[in-house]
């Protein structure tokens, strides 16, 4: 799971009002390269919660996203290959996505988060 | 006293269109009763141990014309437990019962047997009390069950991809993100590498074949996503709301997609049609009740109406280049092989010449089917499910095919169906629709 999909998950627990962003708990992660397309990253900024983003980023170690961005920012390079390597690049292989309203945990096990509700859940 | 019993076994099957009749009389009640009942029996135990014979009726329904006071309980008790086993309803038994007989009826008898439950027809579906997103039995057992045991086999017949969903993908415009909901063995993620696409599907075997491939997946219900609102660019449903069991889950899977596309993103949806291009195929499927109902998954056999000797292999998907398109974009990782290599068994079998007479007298169309699955022997070792699904009933042998049988839940589309289901969405419209080899497609536009 990339911190891309983990940007658009969000808890569909009965009763749960905002189960965004899910709490993620990483054990194993992975990176793997991927090529820049700054296009794609002027496209999809806009619909990225930012601070969702840096909170996961943060919890599999990668602490170099600023707390807040704007879309003016997507002109330094710098930023573009952070934002780049957070959005797309990190692999969470191993852990858990907790939803923020309930503390229901989502399992990840080999980079397949299960996001399946139980029957009383639903 | 003497007494007269007819005993009609009237058969669903119409290759089997004799309807024999058997009179016994005049014989002492007690022994009327005893022996009938034990010819029924016996009948009725060839008929379901014998489904490779189209000449033996899969369903046999017996019709007391006359009888002796005190053995209708026992008789219709008998028409009764058998048409509940083969997934009947009282009153279909009497359909098909008066299909091929004009006689007098004991109704009150087969209408309402003592200690036993309404007829199941009268089920209308989503009455249970569980919402629309609780998952019904019948799709638990007979589709992602079936997905979670075929998986590996199914995903190694899936790779041609559908000439109309690949032009859909490639008219998006580049980096659009794309949410697959239901996208199986993930044939379409990735399709046009311009774009990064985000998949799910309720099948963790499928979803797992996915992520080798190095696509980006989760288990997920498309009934019910886990998705926020408005993130995706597009979304695709390919093949997937045929198997809901009822409406508004269907509806419910629509307003999903529109749901979490942004406004202005398209929707793609595909669904089989009963209008197939090849229609012997509706042949080899097995028509189940029209009604879904809890008595189908609670029976140790398949709820069918007609032949149950299912013959059918697969759906053959249009063959078009197969060529396994890297994502240009984001294939940091794996990009496994796709294979390419069609089992004989997964290639469509010949046409039957026996043909299944739908027509019951209902106006109705028949939209329910099990669509039966050949696992090869070969392949069953894969999943290795195959001994605990022939245990359970979930598959059963074919040994002249050399193979296991599963039955996979349709709900097969009529034309109009898909516009009817989406013309309560309020937030989303119609931009295209078309029927092409044999689903029924439409597009919508979230507004």
């Amino acid at each position: 799971m990339r911190l891309l999909t983990h940007n658009m998950l969000s808890s569909n627990v009965k009763g749960v009002v905002d189960g965004f962003p899910l709490r993620l708990e990483a054990e194993k992660w992975v990176e793997k390269e991927v090529e820049l397309n700054v296009d794609f990253l002027r496209h999809i900024f806009h619909k990225i919660e930012w601070k969702a983003l840096a909170g996961a980023a943060r919890a599999v170690g990668y602490g170099e996203l600023p707390d807040e961005a704007d879309a003016a920012m997507l002109d330094a390079e710098d930023f573009l290959r952070r934002f780049h390597h957070a959005l797309l690049e990190i692999h969470v292989e191993e852990g858990a996505l907790v939803c923020p309203d309930t503390g229901r945990r989502f399992p990840i096990n080999k980079g397949i988060p299960n996001m399946l509700l139980n029957e009383d859940e639903i | 006293m003497s007494s007269t019993l007819h005993l009609s076994l009237a058969c669903a099957n119409s290759t089997a269109s004799k309807a024999t009749t058997t009179s016994l009389s005049p014989f002492p009640s007690d022994i009327v009763s005893s022996s009938f009942l034990h010819l029924l029996k016996v009948y009725l135990f060839l008929s379901e141990e014998s489904p490779a014979n189209d000449h033996i009726p899969t369903s046999a329904l017996l019709v007391v014309v006359s009888m002796p006071r005190g053995t209708t309980s026992e008789l219709s008790g008998v028409s009764w437990s058998y048409a509940q086993s083969s997934g009947m309803s009282a009153m279909e038994s009497l359909r098909h019962t008066q299909k091929f007989h004009s006689t007098n009826l004991l109704s009150e008898n087969l209408d309402q047997p003592s200690n036993s439950p309404e007829p199941s027809y009268l089920h209308v579906e989503n009455t249970c009390s569980s919402s629309v997103c609780s998952t019904p039995d019948i799709e638990k057992k007979y589709v992602h069950r079936i997905y979670d045991a075929i998986a590996p086999h199914f995903s190694s017949t899936r790779f041609a991809k559908w000439p109309k969903v690949a032009s859909f993908l490639n008219s998006l415009q580049p980096g659009s993100v794309i949410l697959d909901a239901g996208c199986g063995n993930g044939k379409y993620l990735g399709l046009n590498p311009d774009c990064f696409y985000i998949g799910c599907d309720i099948s963790p075997s499928l979803v797992e074949i996915c992520t080798r491939k190095g696509h980006e997946v989760m288990v997920a219900d498309a009934v019910d996503l886990p998705y926020r609102e408005n993130f995706g660019d597009a979304a695709i449903s390919i093949a997937v709301l045929h198997h809901l069991s009822t409406d508004s889950r269907r509806i419910k899977a629509i307003e999903e997609l529109v749901r979490v596309v942004r406004k202005g993103g398209l929707i793609l949806i595909t669904v089989w049609a009963v209008e197939q291009e090849d229609k012997s195929l509706l042949t080899k499927w097995t028509p189940l009740c029209h009604k879904y109902d809890d008595e189908w998954v609670k029976s140790s056999n398949p709820p069918v109406r007609g032949n149950a000797a299912t013959k059918l292999e697969c759906i053959p998907e249009l063959d078009e280049s197969c060529r396994q398109t890297s994502s240009r974009l984001f294939a940091g990782e794996v990009e496994s092989r796709t294979d390419k290599v069609m089992d004989g068994a997964s290639i469509p079998c010949s046409i039957s010449e026996g043909e299944y007479s739908s027509n019951d007298g209902l106006s109705e169309t028949q939209q329910e089917y099990f669509v039966p699955w050949h696992l090869p022997y070969h392949r069953a070792e894969i999943s290795g499910a195959s001994a605990s699904a022939l245990e359970s009933g979930l598959a059963k042998k074919d040994d002249k095919k050399g193979a296991l049988v599963y039955n996979r839940y349709y709900h097969v589309f009529v034309e109009g169906e898909l516009q009817r289901l989406v013309s309560g969405i309020n937030n989303a419209s119609i931009v295209d629709q078309f029927y092409d080899k044999s689903n029924w497609c439409i597009v919508l536009e979230k507004i």
